[in-house]
């Protein structure tokens, strides 16, 4: 089994950032309605990618690790592409083989449930699983 | 911790090296084991070769140092420089021997910090306890130079914690910002701390070297200005004491990085330096006694007076571990205290005791007699390890000042060491570039402050470099981390973060083992040979039951048979619902649908069959449209002769027709039987009802609202009754000719019982007292009934025998059969409800006659007729051809009789009478001589009579019309019938008919005045064979004119 995650940091700092002087800031607390984090969307975008890269894959060890990663990567460009504005995007991608063995894979997040979300998208054959999940943690 | 206080050595020797060796110039021995150390930490940064190798080699120089120093007392000095001479021209060529002799001062100061150790060692005796020595030592300076010294450049992360600290002092010159002066002076002081604290001969040796140098005025000048900032510094101090290792490897990484910026033109800088280190001491020591315990000032006292004790006892405290790092500190501070006293004394003065002390030591090792020049040699050895580059750079500076106040000849060496230096940091900085050229580029970028024009040549030492590019950048980075730090605890109280739920991103359970074999194995070697499903076909393939299909369709426009449904066939939903059934609704739904359905099929079968009755087409009488007759072809009608027909008043289609004994025997259980008869006009294909009954009936009923009961008077004298709704089990039921029929025996006969009330005389009439009035009657009388009386039970029967005796009968229902039968009320059928109750007898012979009427004795009553209009009064028919008007309660009426117009008794018998359905007061009379008579109820004498309308014959039959007012139909003994029509000619019939040649023994009137289906007057005849037939009379006598009843009215009126 083999885990890349790409990171991605969209934009950087706010204006706000320029004066640290000033006593009030605007921070930008929410991102705007239509540039939110949408599961639906991410999981689209996720199961595109996976059905292209993984039709007819099949599992071996050393070429894993580098599918993975661009698979990761792949998939984060195109989220990034998606205009998430100032999301910072978390693209996790697991392989592993399928020989029967019984697989449960968790995640939990500490973050701002009103702005971060998450989705993940599964892709099974014969030989392999994948398992995809895309983080996106808002940048205030 | 090996590698790095290997190269934390290293890196201190780098530049001492060169002292030493200048110093070592006088003394041989120890020069060559310098030469090679001086190689080394450019090796190091070179090659990065593990420290152990150097280490290796340093051990066998150091084995030789000793064998050096042994031989050397014997030997003279000149010789042994000459030896060292080939290992020094190999490298350096420039520097000479005289310029050694200046430098013996730090030679000293290089070798002051290995004396403690070597003491040590000394007294163990063995070269490997003195490395362990050196080592610990080490280890103890480590803690605060070694990150900052030893730390090759590709590792910066360690000392960009160091920088963050000096950063602001960095930025800020000295004067103006006084906290970063503050922190400055005390990481001087620190650091100085560092450097001769350690070793009780670092101060003799400080001194040494600092008064050779002459202090310029400034220095004094400095040192009072910032005196006035001692309590603030002693705050600075106390809080810095904490994380003591780590703010004094930021002080000397503060230390290096100063020197960089400022850079060797900073003269001043350089000099306050020097003036601080001087300061420190003193200020500390007063600091010390304010602030510190008895125990440390009083040591601290007791190490003034003694310093060889004070250092083996500090020495001591350090080798035994860390732990003891503060009490090391304080012993520092002792040796800072030393320092001052050693001022005061003079500069020989504490030469003197440092040779005394190493003197001791050495007399203490016994076998080991080496010289001072040996013995600081040694101390500069240890020393280095701490002194680090700042005393290589700064005392190659302070040298060449001091050079101007010494000899050219001695400038000259300071001259010589100098460019070796340059040269030496000139390779070293080459190479840190190298290896570190983005933090040089970050810092060639920040070019505008001080060190603008520092160029990588003119860096002096790597680590120096090093230090100042990743410390501006861990600068920047720091400010930003602050900057994000507020930001974040700003928005942190703007935002909550939680929790989220533990996203489950995938659950593969594992497979089971048979899953898992069945998956990889369960399919070789097999293939499908047959199915078998029963035990018992082996010989069948395919043995599964056929699959029950239906063909539905449900679309619009439909295809095929399967529309709405599909074919009933195989739809197995109607057995498996069992409907609730409410068993007497259905059977009373049940009766009455068949009925109509009955009714409807035989006016279909007799409109579709013509050639049926063809005898009915003969029977059509000319004044009919046309006939239907009665099947009485039906096994038991055969051969019985019709006595009677009635109509019922309130269903003009129900017609009961009497049948007499049979004149031959057909059906034996019925033949001794008379039989009635209920038919309704539109089902002539058979009776409705069949009614048995034991005795002659002469006369017969219907119940007035509904005809639902019957009523018969027999030539017995008893009165029957008939409930037609009564259940047809409780009957006798016989299947004859392939029907079955019941045949219904009366509900209640007054036969045998009610003996002393009951007629003792054959029955002529029965009569119903009229509904309408009793309906009225009972409404004033009490208004409480129940509407069942009032519609259908709530009357009276009338009977009238031929003695004249009228009894009224009250009829009574029964709340509840009683199949078992009935002990009080007998002539009860068992399960049967009706029954009879008398109420009055009138005895007409007595009320109607007077003793005037003389035949009155013989007089024989006929027949009865209660007024629609007044149902208490009524008229009865007698054989004097008088017709009698009474009533119940026996009150006079007038007039009490209605006689004809011929004067006089004569013996005509009444045959008929009748009242008009139309409510006028007016009834017919018909008697037996033929005459007619139309009397009004308020006049004796008719209103008109004829006399001659039958041709004398008698009258048998009178009726009047029901749909038309004014016409009435007679039938006399000849069989012929008469219709009248009052309005067309009241002088005789309008039409005559002879019904022939089957007698006519009976007939009623049955009509119906609808508007619907247009009115109808039908005549039911019985013939004398004993067939009925309806004949429907022609339209122009059915259909009522407009004004039919005034125009009677008026014709009343005006007859004369």
């Amino acid at each position: 089994m083999s885990v890349t995650a790409s990171f991605s940091a969209v934009d950087g700092l706010p204006d706000t950032e320029k004066n640290p002087g000033e006593s009030e800031n605007t921070y930008i607390l929410r991102p705007i309605f239509q540039q939110r984090f949408r599961p639906s969307v991410v999981k689209d975008c996720i199961h595109a990618v996976l059905k292209q890269e993984l039709a007819n894959a099949e599992y071996s060890p050393e070429e894993m690790p580098q599918l993975t990663k661009r698979l990761s990567e792949n998939i984060k460009d195109k989220l990034k592409e998606m205009g998430f504005d100032r999301y910072k995007m978390v693209v996790q991608v697991v392989i592993g083989e399928q020989r029967g063995e019984g697989v449960f894979m968790a995640a939990r997040c500490f973050w701002d449930a009103d702005t971060d979300n998450c989705t993940h998208d599964i892709f099974m054959n014969d030989s392999l699983f994948c398992v995809v999940a895309a983080f996106g943690c808002f940048y205030y | 911790m090996e590698p790095g206080k290997r190269r934390t050595k290293d890196d201190t020797w780098k530049a001492d090296d060169l002292r030493k060796y200048l110093w070592a110039a006088q003394s041989a021995g120890p020069k060559e084991d310098k030469k090679h150390r001086e190689k080394q930490p450019q090796k190091d940064l070179e090659t990065d070769l593990p420290e152990c190798r150097e280490h290796r080699r340093r051990d066998p120089e150091r084995d030789a140092r000793c064998r050096d120093r042994a031989a050397e007392r014997e030997k003279p000095h000149r010789l042994q420089d000459q030896d060292q001479d080939r290992h020094r021209d190999r490298r350096k060529d420039t520097r000479s021997r005289d310029r050694e002799k200046p430098k013996e001062g730090h030679r000293e100061q290089a070798t002051a910090e290995k004396a403690p150790s070597r003491g040590k060692e000394r007294e163990k005796g063995g070269h490997r306890a003195r490395r362990d020595g050196l080592r610990q030592a080490a280890g103890c300076h480590n803690l605060l130079g070694w990150d900052a010294q030893g730390q090759p450049p590709d590792r910066p992360e360690r000392r960009t914690q160091a920088v963050s600290k000096a950063r602001p002092e960095e930025r800020e010159p000295k004067g103006e910002e006084p906290e970063g002066g503050d922190e400055e002076r005390e990481r001087r002081y620190r650091e100085r701390k560092l450097r001769y604290g350690d070793s009780r001969d670092s101060p003799l040796k400080y001194w040494l070297y600092q008064e050779e140098g002459e202090r310029p005025h400034r220095w004094q000048e400095e040192r009072k200005r910032r005196e006035k900032s001692h309590a603030r510094e002693r705050r600075d101090k106390s809080a810095k004491d904490s994380s003591h290792s780590l703010s004094d490897r930021g002080g000397e990484e503060r230390r290096r990085d100063r020197r960089l910026t400022e850079g060797f033109p900073s003269e001043d800088e350089r000099l306050r330096g020097h003036a601080d280190r001087k300061d420190r001491p003193w200020r500390e020591e007063q600091w010390r006694r304010v602030a510190k315990n008895g125990e440390h000032r009083s040591r601290g006292a007791g190490s003034k007076k003694d310093e060889t004790g004070s250092q083996h006892a500090e020495n001591s405290g350090r080798n035994n571990g860390r732990d003891k790092d503060s009490r090391r500190k304080h012993g520092r501070e002792e040796g800072a205290l030393e320092w001052k006293l050693a001022r005061r004394r003079g500069s020989e003065e504490a030469v003197e005791i440092g040779k005394e002390d190493a003197d001791s030591e050495n007399a203490g090792a016994g076998e080991h007699t080496a010289g001072f020049e040996d013995d600081f040699e040694d101390y500069e050895d240890d020393f280095e390890v701490c002194d680090g580059d700042e005393d290589s750079g700064l005392d190659a500076l302070e040298s060449a000042e001091m050079a101007e106040e010494l000899p050219p000849a001695r400038r000259r060496e300071i001259e010589e060491i100098r460019k070796a230096i340059h040269a030496e940091n000139e390779r070293v900085g080459e190479l840190s570039l190298k290896l570190l050229e983005s933090p040089g580029q970050v810092e060639r970028g920040r070019g505008a402050g001080p060190g603008a024009n520092n160029s990588p040549s003119q860096t002096p030492v790597c680590g120096i470099l090093v230090d100042f590019a990743t410390a501006s950048h861990r600068q920047k980075s720091r400010t930003q981390a602050l900057k994000q730090k507020m930001r974040s605890t700003k928005l942190l109280r703007l935002i909550d973060l939680d929790f989220s739920f533990t996203f489950s991103l995938l659950d593969l359970p594992p497979v089971n083992e048979y899953d898992m074999y069945i998956r990889s194995f369960g399919k070789k070697n097999t293939k499908q040979a047959y199915v078998q499903c029963n035990e018992d076909h082996v010989e069948r393939d395919v043995q599964t039951e056929e699959v029950e299909t239906r063909e539905v369709w449900t679309q619009h426009p439909g295809e095929s048979a399967a529309v709405s449904g599909g074919s009933d066939r195989g739809s197995p939903g109607g057995a498996a619902v069992v409907p609730k059934v409410d068993t007497p609704r259905l059977c009373s739904f049940l009766r009455a649908a068949c009925q109509v359905i009955a009714v409807l099929l035989e006016e279909d079968r007799v409109a579709a069959e013509p050639s049926w009755p063809p005898r009915a087409q003969d029977c059509t009488l000319p004044l009919s449209d046309g006939s239907v007759p009665f099947n009485t072809g039906l096994l038991f009608l055969q051969n019985r002769r019709v006595t009677c027909v009635h109509a019922s008043q309130a269903q003009r289609r129900i017609v009961v027709s009497v049948h007499g004994l049979p004149g031959k025997a057909s059906a034996p259980l019925l033949d001794s039987r008379h039989l009635l008869c209920v038919w309704d006009i539109w089902q002539p294909s058979g009776p409705q009802k069949v009614l048995l009954c034991e005795s002659e009936v002469t006369c017969c009923c219907f119940s007035p609202c509904k005809a639902f009961l019957l009523f018969a008077g027999t030539a017995h004298g008893s009165v029957l009754v008939w409930d037609l709704r009564e259940d047809a089990r409780i009957h006798c039921s016989l299947k004859l000719s392939g029907c079955s029929w019941t045949f219904r025996t009366s509900t209640f006969s007054t036969d045998g019982v009610l003996t002393s009330v009951n007629h003792r005389s054959p029955l002529r009439a029965i009569e119903p007292v009229s509904a309408s009035v009793c309906k009225r009657q009972s409404c004033v009388l009490s208004p409480f009934s129940a509407p069942e009386e009032t519609s259908g039970l709530s009357f009276h029967i009338a009977s009238l025998d031929e003695s004249g005796v009228l009894n009224v009968w009250v009829v009574v229902e029964l709340p509840r059969a009683d199949l078992a039968g009935s002990i009080s009320d007998l002539g009860l059928i068992p399960g049967g409800r009706i029954k009879l109750l008398h109420s009055t007898a009138v005895h007409l012979g007595g009320s109607l006659f007077h003793k005037g009427d003389e035949f009155w004795v013989s007089t024989q009553t006929l027949n009865v007729k209660f007024l629609p209009s007044d149902p208490d009064r009524f008229v009865v028919g007698t054989d004097m051809g008088l017709v009698c008007h009474g009533t119940r309660q026996e009150r006079r009426v007038f007039p009490r009789l209605f006689r004809p117009q011929q004067q006089g008794v004569r013996p005509v018998r009444v045959n008929v009478v009748d009242f008009s359905p139309f409510g006028e007061p007016v009834f017919l009379a018909g008697c037996s001589d033929g005459s007619l008579r139309l009397h009004q109820l308020t006049a004796e004498l008719p209103r008109l009579q004829w006399d001659h309308s039958t041709g004398g014959r008698a009258i048998n039959g009178l009726h009047w019309s029901l749909t038309r007012p004014a016409m009435f139909l007679v039938w006399d003994d000849a069989s012929c019938i008469y219709v009248w029509d009052l309005l067309e000619s009241d002088l005789g019939p309008v039409a005559k008919q002879s019904v022939s040649p089957d007698r006519l023994v009976a007939m009623t009137v049955v009509g119906e005045a609808e508007k619907t289906r247009g009115s109808f007057l039908a005549l039911v005849l019985a013939r004398a064979s004993g067939s009925v037939d309806v004949q429907y009379l022609r339209r122009e006598w059915a259909t009522p004119a407009g004004d039919e009843r005034r125009r009677l009215r008026l014709l009343l009126q005006e007859a004369p």
